[in-house]
């Protein structure tokens, strides 16, 4: 967690115009994420996470500053490099999970490994590993509707760790879930980062979430109000 | 919840109403806009159909000649004399007068309003002309109107008188014949050769010598006089009126001379009988009903008074004309019926479609209500108000424009699309707004997941349970009961309701096709997905994921499968019915031209072939003597087939060189061989098959009758159902040579070889007949409506591909772009795209047609086409397969122009705002 950060905010602005209205939805971020941590990011709906993270993975342009991902300036990118960036080093997690109904949670897991064009072999074999990593692994010919929502984040995690991305997007991935699965997905999530050593920037206002974050970055009215966490991350004996 | 209860009136909030009705102005609009083609559509057909049904009746009498006309009949007051002999009754001319007043009474106020004022004719029996070696026949005649007979000049000497003078004359039964004065039409006096003051040389059926007297030649004022028709021999002498080989002579008794006749035959041998012709233009659909049933009743009538009085007798076809009229004026009612009814389902399906888009652009509106507290049926009263309005207004401009182009309007077909169009946005948007405010997490609990797609599958069993088992029921009525009404003179021609099940068999059955395809798709879908999966191409594997994931989305496929097989079905019955009308006025014609040469030219018919045969553009020519209603017996029964004396071979290559069926067994007919001369036999009720035994009779009662044996069936020669085929050469050989009278002709210049002869024939071209049967009042309307309906559809089709395509976009978009969070290219997206899009649109384009071509085998039988193309049998059914594929390309173009539309559409949208969207 020392170096060259892995993520590299400065300066970013964001407006929205609806009609005659103008939101600033970022007002000047900056900040910095180290490679292996994980950074909760926390506000209020409407308080500009969802734009933070659709930013720094390339999904929305700032009207202004420079978001670097492992020393690649994506904002300066074109479609067809924001596609590679995406398969290559940014990956997401939904709050809808976002799974391919008719597809199995291994098919599902595989899908950007297809689009990498990752051999069968080798497919197959991360496929399995990443199952067996989010605890899937006698699920893994069951479709998302044979699975409950728990299961169908964890799937979600495991398809967006496939292609071995560096930095991983996750937004509000515990929404749609009770409280108890929000933790054990969360507590993958922190697993993940330490077996892994990917990067983990998740929005959430869970606080209980928070606790399992190497730190907390709290982003209010556009404006970013940083702060360590309090607690430094404590293993969770029964997490994943 | 209970607060709604507590409230007796919805709380609307008009705000909102105005509010989504501003924001969704477009798609509103376009329910709008099919809401009022399409009930102006519904409106105008049955008023449209019913003046043509007046004019279809009114056709169908004129078509039926005289056959319509209705005639009454009564025996003669006796003449006994005191002595033992008969009275010369010299007021017979007022007897008749009272007969026809009595007769015109007996009508009743409806027909007689129906029928022209009666003509009366009195007949003598046939008498044998003695003179000559050619049979000829004789009859005399007197007819008389209610302003008298039809109007002759006297171009030789006066017209007939009484044979006596006296007061009262009484004649002995055995004493010698009773003279009677007639004139002749100069045709007749030429063809006979006599002249005024001549007599002519009769003799009655049992050889007694008839002292029949010629005052004077007379000609006809007006020959076009519906008068004439009761008696054409009185014009001109009549080939075949008696049999093959002989001609009827006819004279024309006058007032004074009527008595006269009554005495020259036997007491119960002249015959007079009231005619009533019906006045086409007083025919009216609504009237039909009434004047079958009168004359019915009044045939019922006669048929009781079996004694020898002076009791009416009636006799009409009149009756069998006006049902047949009505039958086919049903059966061309339920064939727009079952078109209509097919674009209502189509439009209501469409509907549901617009609703579902509407619904899916309204859902975060409807569910922020829903959570802010709006109750449900404040929600639904909203939308429902909205809709309301907007489908009653449309329709209400829809039936207007149907009043303005139609000359009446028809609110009923109206109804399911103005429904549909209330209804359907209500219920989508309601339920989208329940949801709302329900848990959307999918349980945890397995049992739980399985419970809830159990439910759905059940709820989906049950449903296409209910349209198979109603798609059942429709064909076995259909084919069990067809579409014509059970009582023909009931009804007012409005569809009754045992009408509805049999009526809806195309629509049902189009609706289970789809379903099936609905069942089908997904399997295809996930069996492509498994092939991609194996592949190495990401692409594949998404767009067919993509194309599984949408595969059991019903509305799409169901519009599109119903829409293409119903406008495939109206397409094949549009060109069944053309080609039945081409394949019709064939049979009608026999060839491109016919001649029917006059009697007085029957010498003339061969060099006339030939003459026509020299004619450029002339293919075959072909000359017959075509004998209708001949007496043909079979085994001692009277037939009365179409007789055709032809030369066989020649008959043949015409028949192969013309779109007529083949008929390979004319060449029996010339085979040689001892005993019978060879026919070819044909007749509707199975007496004339292969095999029978026939006698042709020669009225020279002298000479055997000629025999016949029926060796193979004959083709259908002017459209008749009973007939006979002999080769010319056979019979001549067997002792009757044949008078020519027909002349066919084939080739592209046949009309105009025909139309200048120079010879007394009437020409009838096939052109002619075509047309004639084109413009037929219910023929062009059905044929209008088909054409029509299969445009509706097409266009109903194409709008539904649209507005699935609008519909499924925000889902759709929203996969795509996570798709393009993993790394999906943006050239990419729209293969995707296309994945979801075109399997349905494949499968309507590929499957639709064949559905509409399998329908049409299904229903096309029962709907009775023949009564519309005039053919004995059903039309056969023509598949218009490059119809059939202009469907199909337009859906698939419709779709490949939609896929980069929509793609260059979205590319503009930030993906971060597609994914906050679906969120």
């Amino acid at each position: 967690m020392s170096g060259e950060p892995l993520l590299r905010v400065r300066g970013v602005h964001r407006r929205f115009r609806t009609g005659p209205t103008v939101v600033h939805a970022l007002r000047g971020v900056s900040f910095d994420v180290a490679a292996g941590s994980m950074v909760a990011l926390v506000g209020r709906s409407g308080s500009g996470k969802t734009t933070l993270l659709n930013v720094i993975g390339g999904l929305d342009r700032p009207d202004a500053g420079s978001v670097h991902v492992d020393g690649t300036d994506v904002t300066t990118l074109d479609e067809d490099g924001l596609s590679r960036l995406r398969r290559e080093k940014v990956s997401y997690v939904f709050q809808s999970f976002g799974l391919i109904p008719v597809l199995s949670a291994a098919e599902n897991v595989a899908a950007p490994l297809r689009m990498a064009r990752v051999a069968p072999t080798e497919r197959e074999r991360r496929v399995e590993l990443l199952l067996e990593l989010i605890g899937l692994a006698d699920h893994a010919r069951q479709r998302p509707a044979e699975l409950s929502g728990g299961q169908q984040q964890r799937v979600a995690i495991a398809r967006a760790l496939a292609a071995s991305p560096r930095l991983l997007l996750a937004d509000e991935p515990t929404g749609q879930l009770d409280a108890e699965t929000g933790l054990s997905v969360m507590a993958l999530l922190r697993g993940i980062v330490e077996s892994e050593g990917v990067t983990v920037l998740v929005s959430t206002h869970d606080t209980v979430m928070m606790a399992l974050a190497d730190r907390v970055i709290r982003i209010h009215d556009g404006h970013l109000d940083e702060q360590a966490a309090e607690q430094p991350y404590a293993p969770v004996p029964d997490a994943g | 919840m209970n607060r709604w209860l507590t409230r007796r009136w919805p709380a609307l909030h008009w705000p909102s109403i105005r509010g989504r009705g501003r924001t969704d102005a477009g798609p509103l609009l376009l329910t709008a806009t099919v809401i009022g083609a399409v009930t102006l559509l519904a409106g105008a057909v049955p008023a449209l159909l019913g003046a043509a049904a007046d004019n279809a009746v009114q056709d169908t009498v004129h078509r039926a000649g005289t056959d319509s006309n209705v005639l009454v009949h009564a025996n003669w007051e006796r003449d006994d004399g005191p002595t033992g002999g008969r009275v010369r009754m010299p007021r017979l001319g007022e007897e008749l007068d009272d007969f026809r007043a009595r007769a015109t009474d007996a009508l009743g106020p409806d027909l007689d309003a129906a029928l022209l004022p009666p003509v009366t004719a009195v007949n003598g029996p046939i008498l044998n002309i003695t003179d000559g070696s050619v049979p000829r026949t004789f009859q005399f005649t007197y007819l008389a109107g209610d302003l008298g007979g039809p109007d002759v000049a006297w171009i030789a000497g006066s017209p007939p008188g009484p044979a006596v003078s006296d007061e009262y004359v009484e004649i002995p039964y055995d004493g010698p014949p009773w003279p009677v004065q007639v004139g002749l039409s100069e045709p007749d006096a030429t063809a006979l050769n006599l002249g005024p003051g001549d007599r002519i040389p009769v003799k009655d059926g049992q050889g007694r010598d008839k002292d029949v007297r010629i005052s004077g030649i007379y000609r006809p004022a007006d020959s076009a006089d519906p008068a004439w028709r009761l008696a054409p021999a009185l014009l001109r002498p009549v080939p075949g009126a008696d049999g093959v080989g002989t001609t009827r002579f006819a004279g024309l008794l006058s007032r004074e001379s009527l008595p006269d006749a009554r005495l020259a035959v036997d007491e119960d041998q002249l015959r007079r009988t009231v005619h009533f012709a019906p006045a086409p233009d007083a025919l009216t659909w609504d009237a039909t009903a009434a004047l079958a049933s009168q004359v019915v009743k009044l045939k019922a009538a006669s048929g009781s008074s079996s004694d020898r009085g002076q009791a009416l007798k009636w006799e009409s076809q009149l009756d069998t004309v006006l049902r047949d009229a009505r039958a086919r004026n049903s059966a061309a009612s339920a064939q727009a019926a079952v078109l209509l009814a097919g674009v209502l389902a189509a439009t209501v399906l469409v509907l549901l479609l617009a609703a579902d888009l509407l619904v899916g652009r309204r859902t975060p509106v409807l569910s922020a209500a829903r959570q802010r507290g709006a109750a449900l049926p404040d929600l639904g009263a909203e939308l429902i108000i909205e809709s309301t309005m907007v489908s009653l207004s449309a329709a209400a401009v829809g039936l207007a424009l149907a009043r303005a182009v139609a000359p009446g309007v028809s609110w009923t077909w109206a109804v399911p699309v103005v429904l549909a169009g209330a209804v359907a946005g209500p219920a989508l948007g309601t339920r989208a707004a329940a949801r709302a405010s329900r848990d959307r997490r999918q349980p945890a609990n397995p049992a739980a997941r399985r419970w809830i797609r159990a439910t759905g599958q059940l709820r989906r069993a049950a449903v296409e349970a209910a349209v198979l088992i109603a798609a059942v029921a429709a064909f076995v009525t259909l084919h069990q009961r067809g579409l014509l009404p059970v009582a023909a003179d009931d009804g007012t021609g409005e569809l009754t309701g045992d009408l509805i099940l049999p009526i809806s068999a195309l629509t049902l059955g189009a609706l289970v096709g789809a379903l099936v395809l609905l069942r089908l798709l997904p399997l295809g879908a996930r069996f492509a997905l498994r092939q991609a999966l194996r592949s190495r191409r990401p692409l594949a594997v998404f767009s067919a994921a993509q194309a599984a994931t949408t595969a059991g989305r019903a509305l799409p496929l169901l519009v599109l499968v119903s829409t293409t097989a119903l406008a495939s079905f109206a397409l094949i019955l549009g060109s069944t019915v053309t080609r039945g009308l081409t394949d019709g006025a064939w049979s009608a014609v026999g060839a491109d031209a016919r001649l029917d040469v006059s009697a007085d030219a029957e010498a003339a018919t061969p060099a006339l072939a030939e003459r026509v045969a020299a004619a450029p553009g002339v293919g075959q020519v072909v000359v017959a003597q075509v004998t209708d209603s001949a007496r043909v017996f079979a085994d001692s029964t009277l037939l009365t087939p179409r007789l055709v004396v032809v030369d066989a071979a020649a008959f043949q290559r015409l028949l192969a060189s013309t779109a007529l069926p083949d008929a390979p067994a004319l060449a029996r007919l010339t085979a040689p061989g001892p005993g019978d001369v060879p026919a070819l036999v044909r007749s509707s009720d199975g007496a004339l098959r292969t095999g029978t035994r026939l006698q042709l009779p020669r009225d020279d009662d002298q000479a055997p009758a000629i025999r016949l044996t029926a060796v193979g069936t004959a083709p259908s020669v002017g459209g008749a159902t009973d007939v006979v085929i002999v080769d010319a050469a056979a019979l001549a050989d067997a002792g009757l040579p044949a008078v020519p009278n027909t002349v066919w002709v084939t080739g592209s210049g046949a009309a105009r070889a025909v139309s200048n002869t120079g010879v007394a024939a009437d020409v009838v071209l096939r052109a002619d007949v075509l047309r004639a049967q084109r413009v037929a009042p219910l023929t062009a309307g059905l044929l209008r409506l088909a054409w029509t309906a299969a445009a509706v559809l097409l266009a109903l089709g194409l709008l539904g591909l649209t507005l699935a395509a609008a519909a499924g976009a925000s889902a759709r978009w929203q996969t795509l772009t996570r798709l393009r969070t993993l790394g999906l290219r943006p050239r990419d997206v729209r293969w995707v795209a296309a994945g979801e899009l075109l399997p349905p649109v494949v499968v309507a384009a590929v499957c639709g047609p064949l559905l509409g071509a399998l329908l049409a085998r299904l229903t096309l039988g029962p709907l009775d086409l023949r009564l519309l193309t005039g053919q004995a049998a059903d039309p056969a059914t023509v598949l218009p397969w490059w119809l059939l594929g202009l469907v199909s390309v337009a859906l698939l173009a419709a779709a490949a122009t939609v896929v980069p539309v929509e793609s260059a559409l979205r590319r503009r949208d930030r993906l971060s705002e597609v994914l906050r969207a679906g969120e």
